[in-house]
């Protein structure tokens, strides 16, 4: 080989280090352009709630049959999926795959045959695509997702699991909020057509419950800035993401040692699905099923304050469809 | 560049360049390897393949079979190798071994550094380096493995270039991904690429520095002299060199020699002597075959023979041996020599599940494969940890990686049962240590703020951390619930990951310590 010059060796310095300053570069470009300036918030009244139809329900919920039998006569009875599903969209169903520590029975993740049904009423309703994923807390996610049940679920109906990429999670300003001025969050959430929130209602405990409102965590890094706060900041998180639908999973529920579970004689059988396009009253609901008021739960009660969403359950057109054969 | 050597092999008149299928059969051992090695984090190949780095190598074999009291059929796989050893010396070290291709691939051959001259005697030094590691090995002290060209190989990519490549990789994804349109093509490669090669999410790993210096070292030993590491120090090319001695096939050189001295200066480990009327060493020859194709007389030949190698100048003798094991004896007084009760760091020394600590260190090899395996970073190669003899051996360290509920896979890989291949009953039931919360730092305790992520993230059916709850009043006169948590300790295994999660900053305010 011949002997490198000088010269030589200090372009290929240059262009090494060129190459390698990139990514950061990069990196602190974005932050420049993406870091939201910090100022007083005063309060965050502009959230929508998004359940519009007045003829329909405003929210539904299934008892006493097989779990697609529940998610289709919930869905159904809001409006059916092509009232959330643009035909020929892109749609993200995220399920509660927090570990992969124990299969559905013990209540910890989201029943397979709620995620499933869900994927094929989606293609049913002209979805382009169905993708299915959560972030789990232990454990990886392809173990996670095998060992839940869900990922056979989803791939027989033609879903697709997606393995989240870390790359994805992008710092997001939230305008006017009660705490939670930005986070990183998954940003395929933001291009998809819709989002469609299942999670499994079990017991947890410094929220009491995990719902669908807490069920976005999985959406997002830097989860323990959640836990100082779980009323605002979760308030704040639903109101970026907005799903289109929530559809909360009461098959089985955990009703101690939760999130993680795994302990049947902590999971109670309530064969129950609750749909409708407002995340705040389908965790009231869910709330009643373990005997607690909607307002016990922080999230919901600052949720409600804030104009999420409702936890008047008393006022709501609330159908519930009984499908004891 | 390469095209030289192999453009004259293509005009030369021999009809086969074995240094060329030499160069063939490297690159794809190597590659072999590599694979191996890539398959060990997922288990995505049989256990047993998985072994093979470990099973295969003569000197683990032998060394762990003494230090351990124990002889399992397994082992008898390095037996391949020594057969193949007797019959064409070592090959092993030419054509198949990690580190050995690696080093020729910077065997500095074409650069214009002078080598300064290595006096022969130092050859010498991987005798005795061999014998100080089959005394150890005698009274249970594998510390030496860590010497072994297999464990370095595993341990450099497992601790050094595997990490480092893999946060390069996310830097890389996280800065292009700030390009519009790169991700579509930037999910795609990421769905290739993990978890087939690097983990779902970068994993933690101590000291990443360390085995890359280490291997660099070697790299810039070949500028002392070519393949040093193999000439001087490797104690398993000193093994192979022992049984080399007795080896069927054996390079000769005929009266056709023309003296013209091209084998000498082409010979990867300097044993072509001139003086001796270029004959070599079948101890240092690692069977290249370099000097084959580049004899203009063809006075070279690789035939069968009967004939004991000579004596060498730098063969050890009664004397050398005699005080290496003297020095390998008092050696191993010193550093066995250790305060019988645990001294405040070692409340920390966690072992994996299954694994004694006595029983660990005279099993492990020091390969690192388990290191691999742990899908988390709980299992770190030890330093300080575990004191001087227990240097490279696993331990766990929670606030780096939790030991994952729902993994046995340490157990799984490990070549010796080292860490014990536990079914995921008996492991989920094995009591790594316990959890202690240190209640002038929990954040419920210490500041009266709100946090469970401990108990939360708990994974026991029924949690090892349990929830107190108290009225408070606060400063300001408002009421409130306080929810403080508690170690259930009989029901705490030591995994680790409420240590692992705990939010307070730097060390974590629940930690788990060992409990003998």
């Amino acid at each position: 080989m011949q002997k490198m010059s000088r010269r030589k060796a200090l372009q290929y310095l240059l262009a090494g280090t060129a190459v390698a300053a990139t990514a950061p570069f990069l990196e602190s470009c974005r932050r420049a352009v993406t870091e939201p300036p910090t100022f007083p918030t005063t309060s965050a009244n502009n959230i929508e709630a998004t359940a519009t139809a007045a003829d329909l329900p405003y929210l539904a919920v299934a008892r006493n049959a097989e779990p697609d039998a529940l998610v289709r006569a919930a869905v159904d009875a809001i409006g059916g999926m092509s009232r959330f599903v643009p035909y020929g969209g892109w749609v993200i169903v995220k399920p509660n795959i927090c570990t992969s520590y124990y299969p559905y029975e013990y209540a910890a993740t989201t029943n397979p045959w709620v995620v499933g049904t869900l994927v094929k009423m989606c293609f049913e309703a002209g979805a382009g695509k169905v993708q299915v994923m959560d972030y789990p807390f232990g454990g990886s996610p392809e173990e996670a997702y095998q060992t839940s049940g869900i990922a056979e679920q989803v791939e027989a109906n033609g879903g697709e699991m997606v393995v989240m990429s870390s790359f994805k999670f992008k710092d997001t300003k939230i305008e006017n909020a009660l705490g939670l001025h930005n986070i990183p969050i998954y940003e395929d959430v933001f291009q998809a057509d819709a989002l469609i929130n299942v999670p499994i209602a079990k017991h947890h405990g410094m929220s009491w419950l995990t719902l669908g409102m807490k069920n976005l965590m999985g959406l997002i890094e830097n989860r323990e800035r959640i836990h100082r706060d779980f009323g605002k900041l979760l308030t704040d998180l639903a109101g970026k993401i907005k799903p289109q639908l929530t559809v909360i999973d009461a098959v089985r529920i955990l009703t101690n040692n939760g999130p993680t579970g795994g302990n049947l004689a902590d999971v109670t059988k309530l064969d129950t699905v609750i749909a409708s396009p407002d995340i705040v009253a389908s965790d009231s609901y869910a709330a009643t099923l373990f005997g607690l008021q909607p307002s016990d739960l922080d999230y919901v009660r600052v949720g409600a304050e804030n104009g999420l969403g409702r936890s008047d359950l008393e006022n709501l057109n609330i159908k519930e469809i009984d499908l004891v054969a | 560049m390469k095209t030289s050597t192999s453009k004259k092999s293509t005009l030369s008149r021999k009809p086969l360049d074995w240094g060329r299928v030499r160069r063939v059969a490297q690159g794809l051992f190597l590659l072999t390897w590599l694979v191996l090695w890539v398959s060990t984090a997922g288990l995505s190949l049989d256990a047993r393949l998985l072994h093979l780095p470990a099973k295969i190598d003569p000197l683990l074999a032998l060394t762990q079979s003494i230090a351990s009291r124990t002889l399992t059929v397994e082992m008898l796989l390095s037996l391949v190798v020594i057969l193949i050893t007797i019959l064409f010396g070592r090959v092993w070290c030419g054509w198949i071994c990690p580190v050995g291709t690696t080093l020729d691939l910077f065997s500095f051959k074409r650069s214009k550094i002078t080598k300064p001259g290595v006096p022969e005697i130092w050859r010498m030094g991987k005798y005795l380096l061999l014998l100080a590691t089959l005394i150890a090995a005698l009274f249970g002290n594998l510390s030496l493995l860590v010497l072994d060209p297999m464990t370095i190989w595993i341990r450099t990519l497992t601790g050094g270039i595997g990490p480092a490549l893999s946060t390069a990789f996310t830097a890389a994804e996280k800065g292009l991904a700030y390009i519009p349109w790169m991700s579509g093509p930037l999910t795609w490669l990421d769905h290739a690429m993990r978890p087939a090669i690097f983990p779902t999410s970068d994993v933690d790993v101590r000291f990443v520095w360390l085995p890359v210096v280490l291997f660099l070292l070697l790299f810039l030993l070949n500028l002392v002299a070519e393949r040093f590491w193999c000439r001087y120090l490797c104690p398993l090319g000193s093994l192979l060199g022992l049984i080399s001695k007795f080896a069927v096939f054996k390079r000769r050189v005929n009266a056709d020699c023309v003296s013209c001295g091209k084998c000498t200066s082409i010979c990867p480990t300097g044993t072509i002597d001139a003086k001796r009327g270029y004959a070599s060493d079948a101890k240092e020859c690692t069977m290249c075959m370099d000097c084959l194709h580049t004899c203009p007389a063809a006075a070279v030949k690789f035939v069968a023979g009967a004939g004991l190698q000579e004596r060498m100048s730098y063969d050890p003798g009664r004397r050398q041996l005699l005080i290496t094991g003297a020095v390998a004896l008092a050696g191993l007084a010193v550093l066995e020599t250790k305060p019988d009760r645990l001294m405040i760091g070692d409340s920390h020394l966690l072992r994996p599940p299954g694994a004694l600590d006595d029983d660990l260190l005279e099993k492990c090899l020091r390969c690192g494969l388990c290191l691999r395996a742990c899908p988390t970073g709980a299992l770190q190669a030890s330093l300080a940890d575990a004191g001087v003899t227990g240097v490279f051996t696993p331990v766990v360290v929670p606030r780096l990686g939790y030991c994952l509920y729902s993994c046995n896979k340490c157990g799984q890989v490990c070549p010796v049962a080292a860490i014990p291949p536990l079914p995921l009953e008996d492991k989920q039931r094995w009591v790594i240590g316990n959890a202690f919360i240190d209640e002038n730092r929990c954040i419920p305790w210490a500041d009266g703020g709100s946090c469970i992520v401990c108990e939360e993230m708990c994974p026991l059916p029924e949690k090892a951390i349990v929830l107190e709850e108290r009225s408070i009043t606060r400063a300001d006169d408002s009421a409130g619930i306080l929810k403080l948590p508690h170690v259930v300790r009989e029901r705490c295994i030591g995994c680790g990951i409420c240590e692992y999660k705990c939010p307070r900053g730097g060390e974590a305010a629940i930690r788990v310590y060992r409990l003998d």
